[in-house]
């Protein structure tokens, strides 16, 4: 005997009442969904030799998963106690159950959020990960290049151009300096330009060196005449191949050092804030697309999940009986994303 | 039409289930923390504990367990269909037939040769 208590009489079809059949119906799409993103990751890590797999590089925290995985796990028993208490009539008990779900569905975005937070603030995401030391020492760069801009911006907000901008900035040193009789805001204001001007001078040094692959211990000037010798020599002598001036190239170690030490600084630091070291994460990018994707629609379909729970809550004290199908069926729902969640924990944070 | 008039209480199943579960997560967590040297056993070990927490939750939460055949009506051609994705793909993205000759095999080499001077996957 099986739990369906009426006896079918000449009925077609599946003996489970149509909302069931349907939620398992949207389930079983729901696993196909869900297995096409872990089955593409699974493929892409096969291809992909030098993985980062180190949770020191991915920022992945395996305490928090592993809280999530528990948190999940005793929602999913909650909602089948509700369930269980629904079916033996004892509507309040099954009522706060089901609100203990909710909570915990809360907790676990919290947790989810956090550990996005993380993500954001290591600025591990999908495109913004160099992945080797020529694309890092790039978006240093880039970065520097920004902060700079930025900071001409507010402090010369009448001219666009950043060469116009610039000019301003050492025009106001040169009368700063030579004026007599300074106030403190004089003061307060040169040394506010020099410290921008040196920043500026930094950037300037270090964007020459990167793009022209030239070791940090070379100055940029010896390299640029040599150049042009070298030019001018080729160009006289069309036919003989003079050898042109090889200098070490620039590493990664020193453009971190770099930033380092500006960011060391007692007066460039404070102005250099959001300047960060880069260091590459092979197929990060990668990573980054197939986590947030995996996680992301896991979040979705978990705020859906609360989402129904609210509105069963929302009926309060005329829960019934008759409500014990709809509330099988939401927490059949739950279960999956349980189950999802199961499948995601050890394929993103372990493995 | 009756309904479940006197539903007999499966608090009790449900909780050694619960408990079935945080064991096996349990387990999953110690063999990540252990480091244990050869990946393809934690690999093993991880996804097993995976299976068996997903069998749990399926067969009692979920019920399956206790319905009739229509269960294998319905996961028959999703579970197809799951598998299929990655098997199919497999030969396409997972593996070479060739010696492949793009950036990311080369920032590879060129990894693991300077792994010690570099630092490039390390972090502070």
């Amino acid at each position: 005997m099986t739990h369906t208590a009426t006896a079918p009489s000449l009925k077609m079809g599946i003996p489970i009442p149509n909302g069931k059949l349907g939620m398992w119906l949207f389930l079983g799409t729901e696993i196909m969904f869900f297995t096409a993103f872990i089955g593409t990751y699974i493929v892409m890590r096969m291809g992909s030799r030098g993985w980062p797999t180190d949770t020191h590089v991915t920022h992945i925290n395996i305490a928090l998963g592993g809280t999530n995985t528990f948190v999940l796990i005793l929602s999913s028993y909650f909602v089948v106690l509700a369930h269980d208490c629904l079916l033996n009539k004892q509507f309040a008990k099954a009522w706060r159950w089901m609100l203990f779900t909710l909570i915990l569905g809360f907790v676990f975005l919290g947790i989810k959020g956090v550990e996005y937070a993380g993500k954001f603030d290591h600025d591990i995401l999908p495109g913004h990960i160099p992945e080797n030391n020529r694309q890092a020492m790039d978006k240093v760069v880039n970065q520097f290049e920004k902060l700079v801009d930025k900071r001409l911006a507010a402090a010369v907000p009448s001219k666009a151009v950043r060469e116009d901008q610039r000019a301003v900035v050492e025009e106001s040193i040169k009368t700063l300096s030579e004026k007599s009789d300074r106030s403190k805001a004089d003061d307060a204001k040169l040394e506010e330009y020099k410290a921008l001007s040196q920043l500026i001078g930094k950037f300037s040094d270090l964007k020459a060196h990167v793009r022209a692959d030239l070791s940090l211990d070379v100055p940029y000037e010896e390299f640029e005449k040599n150049r042009k010798a070298d030019e001018e020599a080729l160009a006289k002598n069309q036919k003989k191949e003079i050898p042109i001036a090889k200098y070490p190239p620039i590493t990664l170690e020193q453009v971190n050092g770099d930033v380092k030490h500006i960011l060391a600084d007692k007066e460039l630091g404070p102005l250099a804030s959001g300047l960060t070291e880069s260091h590459p994460i092979l197929y990060g990018n990668l990573f980054a697309s197939n986590y947030f994707l995996m996680t992301g629609f896991h979040a979705i379909h978990v705020i859906v999940g609360l989402l129904m729970f609210i509105l069963v809550l929302m009926k309060g004290s005329r829960l019934a009986v008759k409500d014990a199908v709809l509330v099988e069926n939401i927490g059949l729902y739950w279960h999956f994303v349980d189950l999802v969640w199961i499948f995601l924990f050890p394929l993103l944070y372990i493995i | 039409m009756s309904d479940h008039e006197h539903h007999e209480s499966h608090g009790a199943a449900y909780f050694r289930v619960f408990v079935a579960l945080c064991i096996f997560t349990l387990v999953s967590v110690v063999a990540d923390v252990v480091h244990l040297p050869n990946k393809i056993l934690l690999g093993g070990i991880v996804l097993a504990v995976a299976v068996a927490k997903a069998l749990c939750v399926m067969m009692f939460f979920m019920h399956l367990k206790f319905e009739r055949a229509w269960k294998y009506l319905l996961l028959a051609p999703t579970i197809i269909i799951a598998m299929a994705l990655p098997l199919s793909l497999r030969p396409d993205i997972g593996e070479t037939y060739y010696t492949p000759d793009v950036q990311q095999l080369r920032d590879y080499d060129e990894q693991q040769t300077h792994a010690g001077d570099h630092g490039a996957a390390e972090h502070h």
